[in-house]
C-alpha cells in the first residue's frame, strides 16, 4: 500500500510574472505524474494546487487553505521574496515545510524553508567575477521596485565600490511599468560599461527591447560593447521577449542547454509530456526538482513530518537534472552550481562559463568576491 | 545608506540558561559568521571575551555583568518574553538597544544585532564627544585669561587677541585650550602680532 502524502503547489499563472509561474507548475505535475506512476515508490503525491495570481494577499489565503484545510505539510511555492515572507509566517505556525526553488536576494535562513535557488554568493558575487575584469566597472543599476531590487542593487553597489568600479546610475520600476524610455535615454547619455537588469516581468521586457532599438541605432550599446546581465532571466521568458535578448546574459544553476547526461534524460520526458519544441528553464527544472526530492525525502521517512523529512534531506544526496544536490543542514539552502548563460537566437542560452557547486552563503559572511581591482598603470 | 555590519568573526555570548530557543539562537549566529558561547553565570570577560551579548531579560539580574550598569563596552541584545515593565527597565539600564522576543524566531537576530551595534557606536561616539566638550568647556576660563594677557601684553581688543590665538593653536596643532594654558604658565611665548 503506498503512502499518498498531499502537497501544496502554489504559484501564479496569472499576473505580471505568470510565466515563471507556469514553468514552476509544469516542472512540479510532471515531477507528480512521474512519481504516481512509479509503482515502484512507496509514495504518490496527492497535489493540492492555489493560484494566488500574483496577488500577495491571496497567497495567504491559498496557503492557509492547504496547511489547515487540506492537511498539507509541505508547500512547494512562491517566486517572489514578497509572497515567499508572507507566507513563512503561516507555514511556521502550522510547523509545515515551504520549498522555495527561485534565485533570491539572500539574507534568510528559516528553519521551515527549503531553499533550492541561488543566493547572491551563487548568482551576482560569481556574475561580477566572470565580467567585470573584461567588461568594465562602469555599471547601470536597475531593479523592480521591491526587496528583489533593492538588495541587489544595494550588493552590487558594494562589490563595485569595492573593485574599484563605479554606478553611473540606478533606476527602480514596478513589474508591470514598461515605461522605460527615460531610463534609455539616461544609460544612452552615461554610456556604462555594463547594465545590471534585476527588473521583473514586463518592466524588464520593455527594457530589453527598447535597450535593443538603442544598439541598433548606436553600436555602443550592443550587447558585445554594453551587455544587460540578468540574475534570474530564463528561457521561459524569452520568448516574450523575442530576438531582442540576443547577446544579453544571465546566471542559473540551470539551463535548458547544459550538456549533462542527467538533463539529457531529464528533456525527454519533458518532451514526452510538454512536446519537443519546450524549452526547460531553472523554474521548471527547480519547482521538478524540488517535488522529486521531496518524494524521495519522505518515501525514506516513511512520513512527510517536516522535521523527520528536514533531517533525512540534510543527510543525503539527490539526483537531479543539473547535477547531484546537497541541502546545508546549517542554511537549509542547496549548494549549487553557477552557470553564465549568453542569449542565442534559438530561445535558449550559450552556456559561456560554469563553476562546480558553490555552499551557499546567504548571510555573506565569507570574503564578498574577489573582483580584482583594475592594474594601476603608470601615468607618465 | 548606512551599511550594517558584517559579524563574520566577532564573539557573542548567550547568557540564558540553554534552551531550545539558545539552540536556535546560536545556530543562527554561527550562519551570520559568530561564534556563540552560551552560559548562564555571572559574565567574567576575561574567561569568555565578547563582542556581543545576548541577555536574558526575563530572568536576569543585576550583577550578572562585571561592569556598572549601562556602561556596556560591547552591544547588548535583551531576549524577551515578558511585557513586565520592570523587566523592559531592567534591560534598558543594563545597555540594551535592541529586543529579541521570545520564543526566537531566527528571522528576528539578524535585524536586532544590526540594530543593537549601530545604536552602541552611536552611543559610543556621542559620549567621546561629550566628553571633549565638557572638556572644553571646562577649560573656557584659561582661554579667557589667555585672550585677556594677549590684549593687555599687545594692546590688541578681544576679537583679534582670540584671533592671535587661534592662529597659534593652529600653528601649532594644539587645541585652543593647551595653547592658553602655556601661555598663562609661561611656558609659551606671547603669539607675535601681524
Amino acid at each position: 500500500m503506498r503512502q499518498a502524502f498531499r502537497v501544496g503547489i502554489l504559484y501564479s499563472t496569472a499576473g505580471p510574472y505568470w510565466a515563471m509561474g507556469r514553468d514552476c507548475r509544469d516542472g512540479a505535475e510532471l515531477a507528480i505524474a512521474e512519481i504516481n506512476d512509479d509503482a515502484s515508490l512507496p509514495v504518490s503525491i496527492e497535489p493540492v494546487f492555489g493560484d494566488p495570481a500574483g496577488e500577495p494577499k491571496r497567497y495567504l489565503e491559498e496557503a492557509r487553505a492547504m496547511l489547515r484545510d487540506a492537511g498539507c505539510r509541505q508547500i512547494v511555492g512562491t517566486i517572489t521574496s514578497l509572497a515567499r515572507k508572507e507566507v513563512i509566517p503561516l507555514v511556521e505556525k502550522h510547523d509545515g515545510l515551504l520549498w522555495y526553488v527561485c534565485n533570491y536576494e539572500g539574507f534568510e535562513a528559516n528553519e521551515n524553508v527549503i531553499y533550492t535557488g541561488a543566493c547572491p554568493n551563487q548568482h551576482l558575487i560569481p556574475l561580477f567575477e566572470q565580467l567585470l575584469p573584461g567588461r568594465g566597472r562602469r555599471a547601470y543599476l536597475l531593479g523592480a521596485n521591491y526587496v528583489w531590487g533593492w538588495e541587489m542593487n544595494r550588493l552590487a553597489r558594494e562589490l563595485l565600490a569595492q573593485s574599484g568600479g563605479e554606478v553611473l546610475g540606478e533606476r527602480y520600476l514596478p513589474l508591470e511599468d514598461t515605461e522605460v524610455e527615460r531610463i534609455v535615454a539616461d544609460i544612452e547619455a552615461r554610456r556604462p560599461d555594463l547594465v545590471l537588469n534585476n527588473l521583473i516581468g514586463p518592466s524588464s521586457y520593455a527594457f530589453l527591447k527598447a535597450f535593443a532599438a538603442l544598439g541598433a541605432r548606436d553600436p555602443a550599446f550592443r550587447p558585445e560593447n554594453c551587455p544587460v546581465v540578468s540574475c534570474d532571466l530564463t528561457e521561459c521568458e524569452l520568448g516574450e521577449i523575442g530576438p531582442s535578448a540576443v547577446g544579453q546574459y544571465s546566471t542559473a544553476s540551470y539551463f535548458d542547454s547544459l550538456d549533462l547526461p542527467e538533463n539529457r534524460t531529464f528533456k525527454q520526458k519533458v518532451a514526452g509530456r510538454f512536446g519537443a519544441s519546450r524549452r526547460v528553464s531553472a523554474f521548471f527544472e527547480g519547482a521538478y526538482t524540488a517535488v522529486r526530492t521531496l518524494a524521495e525525502a519522505a518515501a525514506a521517512a516513511g512520513t512527510d513530518d517536516p522535521v523527520a523529512v528536514r533531517s533525512i534531506l540534510h543527510a543525503g544526496t539527490y539526483a537531479t537534472p543539473h547535477g547531484v544536490l546537497r541541502i546545508d543542514p546549517r542554511t537549509n539552502h542547496a549548494a549549487l552550481p553557477f552557470h553564465l548563460g549568453r542569449i542565442n537566437a534559438d530561445g535558449g542560452f550559450d552556456v559561456v562559463a560554469s563553476r562546480p557547486a558553490i555552499a551557499a552563503d546567504p548571510y555573506l559572511t565569507g570574503p564578498r568576491g574577489s573582483i580584482d581591482r583594475p592594474a594601476l598603470r603608470v601615468v607618465s | 545608506m548606512s551599511r550594517p555590519p558584517v559579524f563574520a568573526g566577532w564573539r557573542a555570548v548567550v547568557l540564558h540558561r540553554p534552551d531550545e530557543g539558545t539552540d536556535r539562537l546560536a545556530r543562527q549566529l554561527s550562519l551570520l559568521g559568530l561564534t556563540a558561547c552560551v552560559q548562564w553565570s555571572a559574565l567574567d570577560l576575561a574567561a569568555t571575551p565578547a563582542d556581543l551579548i545576548l541577555v536574558d531579560a526575563d530572568q536576569g539580574w543585576d550583577g550578572l555583568f562585571p561592569w556598572e550598569a549601562g556602561r556596556t563596552p560591547v552591544p547588548i541584545v535583551a531576549l524577551l518574553q515578558s511585557e513586565a515593565p520592570g523587566r523592559i527597565a531592567w534591560a534598558l539600564d543594563q545597555g540594551a538597544t535592541a529586543v529579541i522576543a521570545k520564543p526566537i524566531a531566527a528571522s528576528a537576530v539578524y535585524p536586532a544585532l544590526v540594530l543593537a551595534a549601530a545604536v552602541h557606536a552611536e552611543r559610543r561616539s556621542n559620549a567621546a564627544r561629550i566628553g571633549q566638550l565638557e572638556e572644553r568647556v571646562r577649560l573656557r576660563p584659561l582661554v579667557h585669561a589667555a585672550v585677556r594677557t594677549i590684549e593687555d601684553a599687545r594692546g590688541l581688543d578681544e576679537a583679534e587677541a582670540y584671533r592671535a590665538l587661534r592662529r597659534t593653536a593652529m600653528r601649532r596643532r594644539l587645541t585652543l585650550e593647551q595653547v592658553a594654558a602655556e601661555i598663562l604658565a609661561g611656558v609659551a611665548p606671547l603669539p607675535e602680532v601681524g
